[in-house]
């Protein structure tokens, strides 16, 4: 459209922006004002915008004793935590091969991870968070390495086949998760599958397949042929001239698709609140809290929500670009 | 590509919709039919068509059903007219300013449902912040009941699902061409005679896909019912979803429940077989 030129006009549009950015922020910043209150502030009945912060809720949530040395042990992993960030970061200006540090920055954070419980006595609510995480992480690796073969094979195969695959993964995709989780817990009660990771995971990479395979087809429809077709003419058999030629390509476009995955796996509610009965993952966890009638859990509530919050916030402005992409690569093209 | 190599490259994944998804769709089938509940899980009983015809007698179910078909017909509607409303806004802004905004207008949903839910919640809380404007506008209170409980399900679902009607459009308009606005601008069309006659034809399409899209998603909404409803838990405020889910875990009928969840699927497929029949027809156009 073109431009609305008058400054009234101009000013109509911000106006009408701001205002709706206000509507979709204003969750956000009452839970996280509440989330630093003390009980007493937080159960005014005007509301309070000017108060002294407190990081106790936080504490409450996730920490169950201090140790000895509490502040120093704090440090330590603050420390190790942001060092890993830097190097991370800035993988591009040491003269290592950055894959090597990106790897060994992984390490590194799941060392530490592993370390925090040994050095702090934690809440429960860490053990939901490592949960998460190791849910979310296996879910992606699975399904996206099945979901790249299936993907490339989708969209390089002309056949009936695959039309048939395509529109049976999309109406799988339409389909209620619940007509798939019942029968998934009925099959881990007989196997004594339940409250594990390995059928959560399971089950996520299953019913997360169709997107998986749709959104990768799309980006690997975008890899020219004859780049495959060069490298096989040079002797190079299918699997090693996709994995060499083809994956380095469609790359960015993997990791749109991986994003999206983990946004998938994090988000997870209903699954993981049938198919398990002590190994919650967060959101589950989070929706315990505010179930009890006990008042005062209101304020951990807030502090559990935005501490589960950051870290898809942070994975956000990292893949930024790739979020944007993905969301109208799936609008677009439908 | 070959047949044998597509089958080669393509059968993890299919092995894992056969096994994960039509094999539990087919054992969701005969589930359906057995009378089974946490304590005869491993020797269920064979009742036939029984719990479908309990299902069809029980004023619950149709009290969701209802409810569903309510938060169906106002949540759709909302999300393609605001989100059309707030595309054309974003559409007149550029750079970074247009980045911030829709980075601040997709959170609602990037973030877990579910924690969306609580926080949306937070507001409500006899201490929110939005009761307390509720309390100075209307000199009332705020009080918890059916109606006002099932208002906060359906404004939540307008919430969270508007940022992607947003994007899908906001990625429609920019590829509107320019001379189909500039033809109607030397015509002397006014801004709202170009959005009647030349925008709303054009992002036509995509209507059509957020329509479809949305009506099957808003039928199996669930992670913000389930919250929300537990502010209210004499079962007034359920979807069908969250209905089915208590009948399995709550009331312990597996079968029934597994009756539930068939006839949702009957349900959404009266929506789904006319657009995979369209998806259908492009994808042979592809080949």
């Amino acid at each position: 459209m073109d431009r609305v030129n008058s400054s009234a006009g101009r000013v109509f549009v911000h106006i009408v922006l701001v205002i709706f950015a206000v509507y979709s922020l204003a969750p956000f910043f009452w839970t996280t004002l509440q989330s630093f209150k003390t009980f007493k502030d937080a159960f005014s009945r005007v509301p309070i915008f000017i108060f002294q912060p407190t990081w106790k809720n936080y504490q409450e949530v996730w920490i169950r004793s201090l140790p000895e040395a509490g502040s120093s042990v704090g440090y330590f992993i603050l420390m190790a935590a942001v060092i890993i960030t830097c190097l991370m970061l800035f993988a591009r200006y040491i003269p290592v091969k950055s894959t090597w540090i990106y790897i060994g920055g992984l390490i590194g954070y799941g060392l530490l991870l592993w370390a925090i419980p040994q050095l702090v006595y934690m809440q429960k609510y860490y053990k939901y968070f490592i949960n998460t995480i190791i849910v979310t992480v296996f879910t992606i690796l699975t399904s996206i390495s099945i979901g790249c073969l299936a993907g490339y094979a989708l969209a390089r195969y002309a056949g009936m086949a695959a039309v048939v695959i395509l529109i049976a993964a999309l109406a799988f995709r339409a389909l209620p998760r619940l007509a798939f989780v019942l029968p998934y817990f009925w099959i881990g009660s007989l196997t004594n599958l339940l409250d594990t990771h390995i059928l959560v995971i399971i089950a996520l990479v299953a019913v997360n397949q169709p997107f998986t395979i749709w959104m990768l087809r799309s980006f690997f429809m975008d890899v020219p042929k004859d780049l495959e077709e060069s490298a096989m003419v040079d002797g190079a058999n299918r699997l090693t001239s996709f994995l060499h030629v083809i994956v380095p390509v469609a790359w960015p476009g993997i990791i749109s698709t991986a994003l999206f995955t983990l946004l998938l796996a994090y988000n997870e509610f209903l699954l993981v609140r049938v198919l398990t009965q002590t190994n919650w993952t967060l959101p589950v966890a989070i929706s315990r809290y505010t179930g009890a009638e006990d008042p005062a859990q209101l304020t951990l509530a807030a502090a559990a929500s935005v501490s589960a919050t950051i870290p898809i916030i942070v994975v956000i402005l990292f893949f930024q670009k790739h979020l944007v992409k993905g969301l109208s690569a799936g609008a677009v093209k439908g | 590509m070959k047949r044998n190599t597509f089958f080669a490259f393509a059968s993890p994944s299919i092995l894992v919709m056969l096994l994960l998804m039509v094999v539990p769709l087919l054992m969701a089938l005969w589930l359906a039919m057995q009378y089974m509940t946490f304590r005869n899980i491993t020797a269920p009983e064979f009742v036939g068509l029984r719990n479908y015809i309990e299902i069809l007698d029980d004023p619950l179910f149709w009290r969701s059903f209802n409810f569903t078909a309510l938060y169906i017909a106002i949540v759709v509607p909302s999300w393609v007219v605001i989100g059309f409303i707030i595309a054309l806004f974003l559409d007149q802004v550029s750079g970074l300013v247009r980045g911030v905004y829709l980075s601040i207008f997709l959170l609602p949903f990037i973030i877990v449902p579910v924690i969306g839910t609580i926080m949306f919640k937070q507001l409500w809380e006899p201490s929110g912040l939005l009761t307390w404007i509720y309390q100075q506008l209307t000199g009332a209170r705020f009080r918890v009941n059916e109606t006002s409980v099932k208002t906060l399900i359906i404004i939540f679902g307008i919430w969270y699902v508007t940022p992607f009607t947003i994007v899908v459009y906001f990625a429609g308009l920019q590829t509107l061409p320019a001379e189909m606005i500039e033809a109607a601008s030397i015509d002397g069309a006014s801004r709202l005679q170009k959005i009647r006659h030349i925008v709303i034809p054009y992002v036509s399409s995509l209507t059509v896909f957020i329509l479809l899209f949305s009506i099957m998603d808003s039928y199996r909404v669930f992670d913000s019912v389930f919250v929300l409803s537990e502010l209210n838990p004499q079962f007034k405020a359920d979807t069908v979803m969250t209905y089915t889910f208590l009948t399995a875990m709550q009331f312990q009928r597996l079968g029934k429940s597994n009756a539930m969840a068939i006839l949702t699927v009957i349900g959404i497929m009266v929506v789904l077989v006319p657009f995979l029949y369209l998806m259908y027809k492009e994808q042979i156009a592809e080949r």
